[in-house]
């Protein structure tokens, strides 16, 4: 009996090949890029003057060059760190959309120990303390979801979503409320406003000649390196990979499914924890905006590196070049802010995730390999 | 001193009007959340839908453009995440937040790049009647509930014949039946025949398309005012995600939630009033804040979730099975 073959059908690809996923990355972002140049030039924005400002964040020409820097790194840190720790969760197939909830509870708990302290302990040992708090902060909101998950099965895509905006509403509850009790306002206002951190809270910056470095940024550079490292060389790292590959092997070969969920998924939350409570210190006060969406924005950084450590730092250093820069360089144009780069990331994610199907299947026509 | 029945009966009235696109928005999910994919792409679908429906119909000074234009570029969001999800195998997460992230973007930028430009509705007669309240003969003549149910715009009664519409057509026809198998065991339904791909694409579309009249809705009662910081929809988009778990995945249990959730939306702006025009009875609201309101939706969903995986009762939960998982045939 013949059968009916259809016209063409797709299969797995056996391997991976890095210039097929190169070639992906350049083809999106150029794709991206000249959407964009199309749409500007429809508003009447000088195009290549306009990706000049926004590749050199607006440096050239800058009076205080190393300003923009120093602005850049601030938006860089949370980032990195974010990516990393969410890359941790999906390479469990665990999807951790939670960032956003987690660095605001850990940037709430890291403010709670500014506040209350003061200036009450040296300024290391007050950073240790909100580092502390931050990862505990951002690290038990992260728990609740892996114990439930790993416990009753609970859908962790929609948990960890209710839960942002929960942890959102509260910050904004704490940032808008004037009573008595609510310490985190400063008392020289009358409009409710989040008071300035005490001195001992801020981040050490370093600094170099004209260019002051932030700690944050070595301390989210080691975490990289160590991520790595763990990831690869440990133990624990390899346990990651086996519950991520599948589930049931790994708890065939005697690995505690639940136990690892529950562990990397609090390490993951607890980093996110910790970028946030960078963040604040490095801001020296607290903001409902806290985030700058750096849950939202970790998720597509995660995603684009392919949850691969080393990407991750490539990926995140150009999405902050792209919207700090977009910034720097939609000064002079009304009608360009942060939403264009929000845009072109967003074509660059489409012509990734699409070009993806390519690397990992490949179309069979019909007659042209049999069937086995 | 406001007369306390006029106080409430406005407050009935807002949870309605404010609360519609809720409505599209989440029987528009539910549509697609049935053949079993997530897209958490409402809030952009619906960003996109308002601005190209709102500048269509304002431009053309006509409702029925405008209408069809929403359903038409929110239908586009669809599209792309299918061609993403079902034929190129991405990430539902990823690809659907990405979409709410595109989707704001282009928002701001056009709304941004209309500049002086931008069309007033008063402008275009067609929009301003055609969203104007339509008084239902009789039944808007009766004290407080009438003004509450039955003088709202068209579009609001078009929600619920929609929301009913969709129940029905996922519980009692063939067509939707075989759409809840893919959403529950797509290997199953595949093997007995059914074009999983056609009916995901159509379904998609037409889910997405759904919410785009939510986005119109918003754009038409902001009385079509573009604010650079705030966008129409205004989180809606993920409310109403929140709202399907709180529906239970049921079309018409979710005009019951839009009403719970609207409730609370709308006691967050009239806390205030309410507790000055009842001061014996609802005195205690002014002093509630704002925020608990606004978080209320997601607390409520978020213990709905926690206790039905606790009870896990697969046969009352409408949760499809195969929610968030891709289709890949030669897997199965």
């Amino acid at each position: 009996m013949k059968r009916k073959e259809p016209l063409f059908r797709v299969v797995k690809r056996e391997g991976g090949s890095p210039v097929r996923l190169a070639l992906s990355y350049v083809v999106a972002v150029v794709l991206a890029l000249c959407i964009g140049a199309l749409l500007l030039a429809m508003q009447g924005v000088p195009v290549m003057q306009f990706y000049q400002d926004m590749f050199t964040m607006g440096m050239v020409g800058s009076r205080y060059p190393f300003r923009v820097l120093e602005g850049f790194i601030r938006l860089f840190v949370p980032l990195l760190i974010t990516s990393m720790a969410l890359s941790l969760a999906f390479r469990m197939r665990f999807w951790n959309i939670g960032g956003e909830g987690q660095f605001i509870m850990g940037a709430i708990c890291a403010g709670i120990a500014a506040f209350q302290l003061g200036n009450t302990l040296p300024q290391p040992v007050m950073l240790l303390v909100i580092a502390a708090c931050g990862i505990l902060g951002g690290g038990a909101y992260g728990l609740i979801v892996a114990a439930l998950k790993v416990r009753f099965g609970t859908n962790e895509t929609l948990l960890t979503l209710m839960l942002n905006y929960i942890a959102l509403y509260l910050l904004e509850f704490l940032g808008e409320t004037k009573a008595d009790w609510n310490f985190m306002l400063s008392e020289q206002s009358a409009r409710p406003v989040f008071a300035q951190f005490p001195e001992a809270a801020d981040m050490i910056l370093f600094t170099i000649g004209p260019f002051q470095l932030n700690l944050s940024l070595i301390i989210a550079l080691v975490l990289c390196v160590l991520v790595f490292v763990y990831l690869k060389y440990t133990k624990q790292g390899y346990e990651i990979a086996v519950v991520g590959d599948s589930p049931n092997t790994a708890h065939y070969a005697g690995i505690k499914v639940g136990r690892v969920v529950i562990r990397t998924i609090f390490l993951s939350a607890a980093l996110i924890g910790l970028a946030g409570a960078f963040y604040v210190s490095s801001a020296g006060t607290l903001s409902t905006s806290v985030t700058n969406d750096v849950g939202w924005t970790g998720i597509v950084v995660a995603w684009l590196a392919k949850l691969n450590t080393v990407g991750i730092l490539i990926v995140s250093l150009l999405i902050t070049v792209l919207q700090y820069g977009c910034q720097a360089a939609g000064t002079a144009y009304p009608s360009i802010d942060a939403n264009f780069a929000d845009m072109l990331q967003g074509i660059i994610l489409f012509v990734v995730l699409a070009a993806d199907f390519f690397i990992r299947f490949r179309v069979v026509i019909r007659g042209k390999e049999a069937v086995k | 001193m406001t007369d306390p029945i006029s106080v409430l009966t406005l407050f009935l009235f807002n949870i309605i009007v404010y609360n519609i696109p809720l409505l599209y928005g989440t029987v528009g999910e539910i549509l697609t959340e049935k053949s079993g994919s997530l897209n958490l792409g409402v809030e952009g679908t619906m960003a996109v839908g308002a601005m190209f429906g709102y500048l269509a119909g304002s431009l053309s000074n006509s409702m029925l453009l405008g209408l069809l234009v929403s359903m038409v570029a929110a239908g586009l969001c669809g599209l792309l995440f299918s061609v993403l999800t079902v034929t190129l195998q991405a990430n539902q997460n990823v690809t659907g937040l990405t979409i709410t992230t595109f989707g704001l973007g282009l928002y701001f930028f056009i709304g941004k790049g209309m500049g002086a430009n931008w069309p007033a509705m008063q402008d275009s007669p067609s929009l301003v009647n055609g969203f104007a309240p339509v008084e239902i003969p009789g039944l808007s003549a009766i004290p407080v509930v009438g003004k509450a149910l039955f003088s709202h715009s068209g579009m609001v009664y078009l929600a619920i014949v929609i929301a009913v519409a969709v129940w029905w057509y996922l519980k009692y026809t063939k067509v939707g039946l075989r759409l809840r198998a893919i959403g529950e065991n797509p290997g199953a339904a595949d093997s007995v025949g059914v074009n999983i791909v056609l009916y995901k694409y159509i379904h998609l579309i037409a889910g997405s398309a759904i919410m785009g009249l939510g986005g119109f809705y918003m754009a038409l009662n902001m009385g079509g005012s573009f604010e650079g910081s705030n966008c129409w929809v205004n989180g809606y988009g993920w409310i109403a995600v929140a709202l399907v778990i709180f529906a239970n995945w049921n079309a018409v249990a979710a005009i019951l939630g839009t009403l719970v959730f609207g409730f609370f939306n709308t006691l967050q702006v009239y806390s205030g009033s309410l507790a000055s025009a009842f001061p014996e009875g609802l005195g205690w609201l002014s002093a509630v804040p704002p925020h608990l309101y606004m978080a209320l939706p997601f607390l409520i969903t978020a213990i709905v979730l926690v206790v039905s995986s606790i009870r896990n009762k697969r046969e009352s939960s409408g949760q499809p099975s195969a929610l968030g998982t891709n289709y890949f045939r030669e897997d199965r």
